[in-house]
C-alpha cells in the first residue's frame, strides 16, 4: 500500500528504494556473471541492457513518487508546516535517490559485466 | 548555579532531586541517569583517546628514522592495531554517543532518555569491553593483525596466539553499547520531544543524530556477525573463511568493511551535527537552508553504505561492479558539500565571532574539505590501485577522521564546558591548544601524502635509507610530537577551567537551542517543567523561557508521585500523547555488564562451562531487569495521572518499548540478512564450496515443523493479546503457557536437528553456515519461549492483563520475528539449493 505524501515515511522512503535497488544490482551482477558468464566478446550487451532496464525502471518509479509529493503539495496547500515539510523533504529524497539511480547506472553503458 | 533562583524555584529543585538525585558513594554505580551516564561515556572515552594516542607516538618514534628498533616488529604490529582499534571503536564512537546521550535530552526538551537502564548498561559494557581489550597490551598479547583483523592473517593458522580473540570478544561486548544507544537514541529522538517540537522544528543536530544511530542499528550488525564466525572457526575451528573449506576470507572483508566504510559516516555526522549546532550560535544567525542540510544529512547517511567495496578495489571484482562503488563514493561528497556551502553561507550572511570554538571549527572545515577531495582521489579505481596500502591512504584517513570527528568534537567540548562545570573556557590557552594541534596534524599528514605517493607502505615497522622516505618520515613524527603537546594543551586548559575559569552566566554564548535553558551544570531531571515548542530557536524567540522553566511555569511540574516522568509524543507532530515514566537508579545493568565480562574472559580463557554459568546468571539478571517494568510498582510508585493528562505509556499499546523492540529486531534483521549474505555469497563465488554428499537440505524437514509450530503460537498469541487489549483476561495465563510450550517445542526440533551427525562444520563453511543458521533460529525460539515465560509470572502477579497489554505486545513482536526467520532460513537452506539444482 502506498503512503501518503504527507505521511513521515516518505522521507526516508526514496532512499530505500534506492538501497533496495543497489543491493540487487550488486548482487545481480555477481549471480549472473557466476551463472551466464558471456563469453568474451559477445553477450556482454545483455546482461547491461538487462541491467539498465531494470535500473531505468527504479528511476521511473523514484520519478513518479516525487512527483506524488509534489502534486499533493500543490493540491494541499492548506496543510499544516509540519506535513508540507515531510511532503517536500519526501519529495526532494526521491529526486535525489533518482539522480543517485541514473549516475550510478552510467558505467552500464560503457562497461563490459563480468571482466 | 548561573542563575539566580527564587525560594520557590529551590523548593521545587529540591522536590526533583529527591526523585531524581544521583546518590554518591558505591551507589553511583546504580545511577541511570543520561546526564551522569553521558559524562562517564565521554571521560571513559578521552581515557581511551590518550592510550590509543600514546600508541600513534610509539608508531612515529619508531618511524621517525630510518632502521630504528625503538620498537620490534612484533610490538610495533601490535601498536598500530591497538591506535586503530581504541580510536575507532573506543573513541570515537563512544565519545560521540556520550555526548549525545548527553544532550539530546536536553535539547529536546525532555528530562532523559526512553530506557536509562540500557544507557547504563551500555556504558558498562563499553567500559568492560574495552577493559578486556587493554588487558591484553598488559598480558603482552595485544592483537596485532590490523584494525580490521583481515582473514587469514588473523585465522589460526597465521595468529596462533589468543591476540585476535581479545579484538573479536572485547570489541563484540563493546559494541553492545553503540547498537544499545543507537535504538535508544532513535527512539528518544522520535517519542520524547518537547510538546509542539514537530520534525521540522527539530535541533539539527537531533537530525545528524538520528541519521547516526540508525545507521548504528544497521551498519553494527555485519560486523558483529563477522566477529561471531571469526572466533567460532578460531576457538571451535567452525570452516567460514578457509579456502580449502569451502569459506572465503574475502567474506570477512565484506562483512567488515559493511560496517567499516559506514562507521566514518557514523562518526563523522554527529561532528558535522556539532558544527551545525555551533556554527549559527557564533555567527549570530540561524543556518542558511535547514531542509537541504536535512536532506543532505539523510543522503550522506544511505549512500554511505554503497561505498564499501571501495577499500576492496584490488581484491578482483569485477569492473563493472568496481564502478558502481567508484560511483557511489564520489557521490556521497555531493551532500557532504551540501553542508559545506550551508556553512560557509552561514559565515558569510552572519556576523561571525572568533571565540575558541570557533577557531576549531575553521581547522574543521579546512582540514576535512583537504580531506574529502583526497576522498574524491581514491574513490577513483586506477588511482586507488596506485595508492593503495600506501602512507597516502592513512594520510587521507585522518584528514577525514580527525578534521571530521576530532576538530568538530574539541569545538564541542569548548562550547558546552560551561554545562560540565558551570565555568567558561579561557580564551588565551585554548588558542595556543588549537594552533599547535592544527600546525602538528597537517606537518604529520600532509607531508604523509608525499610519502604514499614515494611509495611507502602502511604497516612496516621499518624502512631503508635512501628510498627518499627519510625527510618525510621525520617531518612526520615531529608534527606528531607537536600535535601530542597541542593535545596536552588543550587537556590542561580543560583541567585549569575547573579551577580558575568564570563562572558562566546563564545561556552564555546566546544560544538558540533548549540545553541552554537548564542550570548550568543542570540537575539530573534537567527541566523542572517541560516548555510547548513553537519555532526552531525557542531560545532567541522566547525571552524568559529559561526562568519560567525553572519555576515549574510548564507541563509535568509535580514530583509529589515520586516517579521519574517525561513526554512522550507523536513523532510527526510533536503533539503529546502519553506520560512515559523512566526507572530509578538500579544496580541492575551493572551486575548484568559485571557478568557478561566474566562470560567475556571465560570465552577468552576457553574456561566454557565458566562462561556458560555466568551467561545463565547474565539471562537471570536481565529476567530480573524486565520483570521491574510497566505496572510493577518499581516502575511507577504512583500509577494515578491528573485527570486532563494522557495516561501512562504502560497503560497503552504504543509505548516506547515497542519502538525499541522494532529497532532491536532491526538491528537483529541487519545481521540475519548479513548471515544469508554469506551464505548466499560462499554458494556463488567462494572458490572451493563443497556441498556435502549427504545433500544440502538436512534438518530441513525439522526446521519446516519448527518453523509451523512457531506460526501457531505467533496467531495464538497475537490472539490472546488482543483479547487482553479489549479487556478480557480470561484464559490467558493457559494460553500463554501452551504458547510458551510450543515455543520449547520449536527450540527443541532445532536442537534435535543440530544432533544430526552427518552435519560437519569443521569440514566444510556449507555445514558450519548451516549449523549457524539453524542455532541462531533455535536461539529466537528458546528467547521467544523464555520471554512469554516470564510474562505469564507476570500474568499471575497483575503487572500485565486485560486492558494492560502493553509488554505483550512487545513480546510478540519477537515471535513475528522468530517465525519470519524461521520460513527463511527454510527458503535458504532448503529452497534456495534445490532451486539450484544441489539438494
Amino acid at each position: 500500500m502506498k503512503p501518503s505524501p504527507f505521511h513521515p515515511l516518505q522521507i526516508p522512503l526514496g532512499l530505500v528504494v534506492w538501497s533496495v535497488w543497489f543491493v540487487a544490482l550488486y548482487a545481480g551482477l555477481a549471480v549472473a556473471c557466476e551463472v551466464a558468464r558471456p563469453a568474451p566478446g559477445e553477450g556482454a550487451p545483455l546482461l547491461n541492457v538487462g541491467f539498465g532496464v531494470f535500473t531505468l525502471a527504479t528511476a521511473g518509479l523514484l520519478a513518479l513518487s516525487a512527483s506524488a509529493c509534489l502534486r499533493a503539495l500543490r493540491r494541499e496547500p492548506e496543510r499544516p508546516p509540519r506535513d508540507r515539510f515531510v511532503a517536500r523533504v519526501g519529495a526532494a529524497v526521491h529526486l535525489i535517490a533518482l539522480a543517485a539511480t541514473l549516475f550510478i547506472g552510467v558505467p552500464l553503458l560503457g562497461l563490459p559485466p563480468c571482466v | 548555579m548561573t542563575r539566580p533562583r527564587t525560594p520557590e524555584a529551590d523548593r521545587i529543585h529540591a522536590d526533583f532531586d529527591e526523585v531524581w538525585g544521583t546518590p554518591p558513594g558505591w551507589r553511583a554505580l546504580t545511577v541511570v541517569n543520561h546526564t551522569t551516564i553521558g559524562l562517564r561515556f565521554m571521560l571513559t572515552g578521552i581515557a581511551f583517546f590518550l592510550v590509543g594516542g600514546l600508541f600513534a607516538m610509539l608508531v612515529r618514534a619508531q618511524l621517525a628514522l630510518p632502521g630504528l628498533d625503538v620498537l620490534t616488529p612484533e610490538l610495533y604490529n601490535q601498536a598500530f592495531t591497538m591506535h586503530g582499534t581504541v580510536m575507532m571503536f573506543l573513541f570515537a564512537v563512544p565519545i560521540m554517543e556520550g555526548l549525545a546521550v548527553y544532550l539530546l535530552p536536553k535539547m529536546l526538551g525532555a528530562r532523559d532518555l526512553v530506557y536509562p537502564r540500557l544507557s547504563a548498561f551500555g556504558y558498562w559494557c563499553y567500559l568492560f569491553g574495552g577493559l578486556i581489550l587493554m588487558s591484553s597490551v598488559v598480558l603482552g598479547v595485544a592483537p596485532d593483525t590490523g584494525w580490521f583483523m583481515y582473514t587469514p592473517l588473523s585465522s589460526v593458522p597465521h595468529s596462533p596466539g589468543p591476540n585476535p580473540d581479545f579484538w573479536l570478544i572485547g570489541i563484540t561486548f563493546a559494541e553492545i553499547s553503540a547498537v544499545s544507544a543507537g535504538v535508544e537514541l532513535v527512539v528518544a529522538i522520535l517519542r520524547t520531544r518537547a510538546p509542539g517540537m514537530s520534525l521540522d522544528r527539530m535541533p539539527l543536530y537531533a537530525w545528524y543524530i538520528l541519521v547516526m544511530a540508525m545507521m548504528i542499528v544497521v551498519g553494527f550488525p555485519p560486523l558483529i556477525l563477522g566477529s561471531i564466525l571469526l572466533e567460532l572457526e578460531r576457538a571451535a575451528d567452525f570452516a567460514f573463511f578457509d579456502v580449502a573449506r569451502g569459506g572465503d576470507p574475502v567474506l570477512w572483508q565484506h562483512l567488515f568493511w559493511l560496517f567499516g566504510h559506514p562507521e566514518v559516516y557514523i562518526i563523522f555526522l554527529p561532528a558535522a551535527g556539532i558544527v551545525s549546532t555551533l556554527l549559527p550560535v557564533f555567527a549570530q544567525r540561524p543556518l542558511v537552508a535547514y531542509t537541504p542540510v536535512v536532506l543532505a544529512v539523510l543522503a550522506t547517511g544511505f549512500i554511505s553504505f554503497a561505498l564499501w567495496v571501495h577499500h576492496m578495489f584490488t581484491v578482483g571484482i569485477p569492473q563493472l561492479a568496481q564502478a558502481f562503488f567508484s560511483a557511489a563514493s564520489m557521490l556521497v561528497a555531493v551532500p557532504t558539500g551540501v553542508q559545506v556551502f550551508a556553512w560557509l553561507a552561514t559565515l558569510w550572511l552572519g556576523r561571525p565571532l572568533w571565540k575558541v570554538p570557533m577557531l576549531w571549527l575553521a581547522g574543521f572545515l579546512f582540514v576535512f574539505v583537504a580531506g574529502g577531495l583526497t576522498g574524491v582521489m581514491l574513490a577513483l579505481v586506477p588511482f586507488n590501485w596506485q595508492v593503495h596500502d600506501t602512507q597516502f591512504v592513512v594520510a587521507h584517513l585522518h584528514y577525514v577522521l580527525v578534521g571530521g570527528m576530532f576538530f568538530p568534537l574539541v569545538a564541542g567540548v569548548y562550547y558546552w564546558l560551561p554545562h560540565f562545570s558551570g565555568r567558561m573556557p579561557s580564551a588565551r590557552l585554548g588558542r595556543y591548544g588549537f594552533w599547535l594541534v592544527f600546525v602538528g596534524f597537517n606537518l604529520t599528514f600532509l607531508v604523509m601524502h608525499w610519502t604514499g605517493l614515494l611509495g611507502m607502505p602502511r604497516r612496516v615497522y621499518t624502512y631503508e635509507e635512501g628510498l627518499g622516505w627519510d625527510l618525510p618520515n621525520l617531518v612526520s613524527s615531529i608534527g606528531s610530537f607537536v600535535m601530542a603537546i597541542g593535545v596536552a594543551t588543550v587537556l590542561i586548559d580543560i583541567a585549569l577551567h575547573f579551577r580558575f575559569g568564570r563562572r558562566a552566566t546563564a545561556n552564555p554564548w546566546h544560544a538558540d537551542t533548549l540545553e541552554w535553558a537548564t542550570s548550568l551544570p543542570p540537575g539530573p531531571y534537567n527541566f523542572a517543567s517541560l516548555p510547548q515548542i513553537d519555532s526552531r530557536h525557542p531560545l532567541w524567540e522566547r525571552d524568559g523561557l529559561a526562568d519560567e522553566i525553572a519555576h515549574g511555569r510548564h507541563g509535568l511540574p509535580g514530583i509529589a508521585h515520586g516517579r521519574r516522568e517525561t513526554w512522550g509524543v507523536e513523532p510527526l507532530s510533536g503533539r503529546v500523547r502519553e506520560i512515559i515514566h523512566l526507572p530509578g537508579n538500579t544496580l541492575l545493568p551493572f551486575v548484568v555488564a559485571v557478568l557478561l565480562a566474566v562470560v567475556c574472559i571465560g570465552l577468552l580463557a576457553k574456561i566454557y562451562l565458566l562462561a556458560v554459568a555466568f551467561a545463565l546468571a547474565a539471562t537471570a539478571g536481565v529476567l530480573r531487569w524486565s520483570w521491574e517494568n510497566g505496572a510493577h510498582p518499581c516502575a511507577a510508585p504512583d500509577a494515578t495521572t491528573p485527570p486532563d493528562h494522557p495516561p501512562l505509556h504502560s497503560r497503552t499499546r504504543d509505548g516506547p518499548g515497542l519502538w525499541g523492540m522494532n529497532l532491536t529486531l532491526l538491528a537483529n534483521g541487519a545481521l540475519y540478512l548479513s548471515l544469508l549474505f554469506s551464505w548466499f555469497y560462499l554458494w556463488t563465488v567462494a572458490p572451493a564450496w563443497q556441498i556435502p554428499a549427504s545433500g544440502a537440505a538436512r534438518g530441513g524437514g525439522l526446521l519446516l515443523a519448527s518453523t509451523v509450530l512457531l506460526t501457531v503460537a505467533s496467531f495464538a498469541l497475537r490472539q490472546i493479546v488482543l483479547r487482553l487489549a479489549r479487556g478480557i483476561g480470561a484464559g490467558a495465563v493457559g494460553g500463554f503457557v501452551a504458547i510458551t510450550a510450543l515455543g520449547l517445542a520449536s527450540a527443541g526440533l532445532l536442537g534435535y536437528a543440530l544432533l544430526d551427525p552427518r552435519l560437519a562444520p569443521t569440514a566444510t563453511a556449507h555445514d558450519a553456515l548451516v549449523v549457524f543458521i539453524l542455532g541462531y533460529s533455535l536461539f529466537h525460539c528458546a528467547l521467544a519461549a523464555l520471554a512469554t515465560a516470564l510474562q505469564v509470572g507476570r500474568l499471575r502477579a497483575g503487572y500485565v492483563g486485560a486492558g494492560m497489554p502493553y509488554e505483550l505486545l512487545v513480546v510478540a513482536r519477537l515471535w513475528y520475528y522468530a517465525a519470519a526467520v524461521g520460513w527463511s532460513s527454510y527458503a535458504a537452506l532448503v529452497l534456495f539449493p534445490a532451486a539450484w539444482g544441489a539438494a
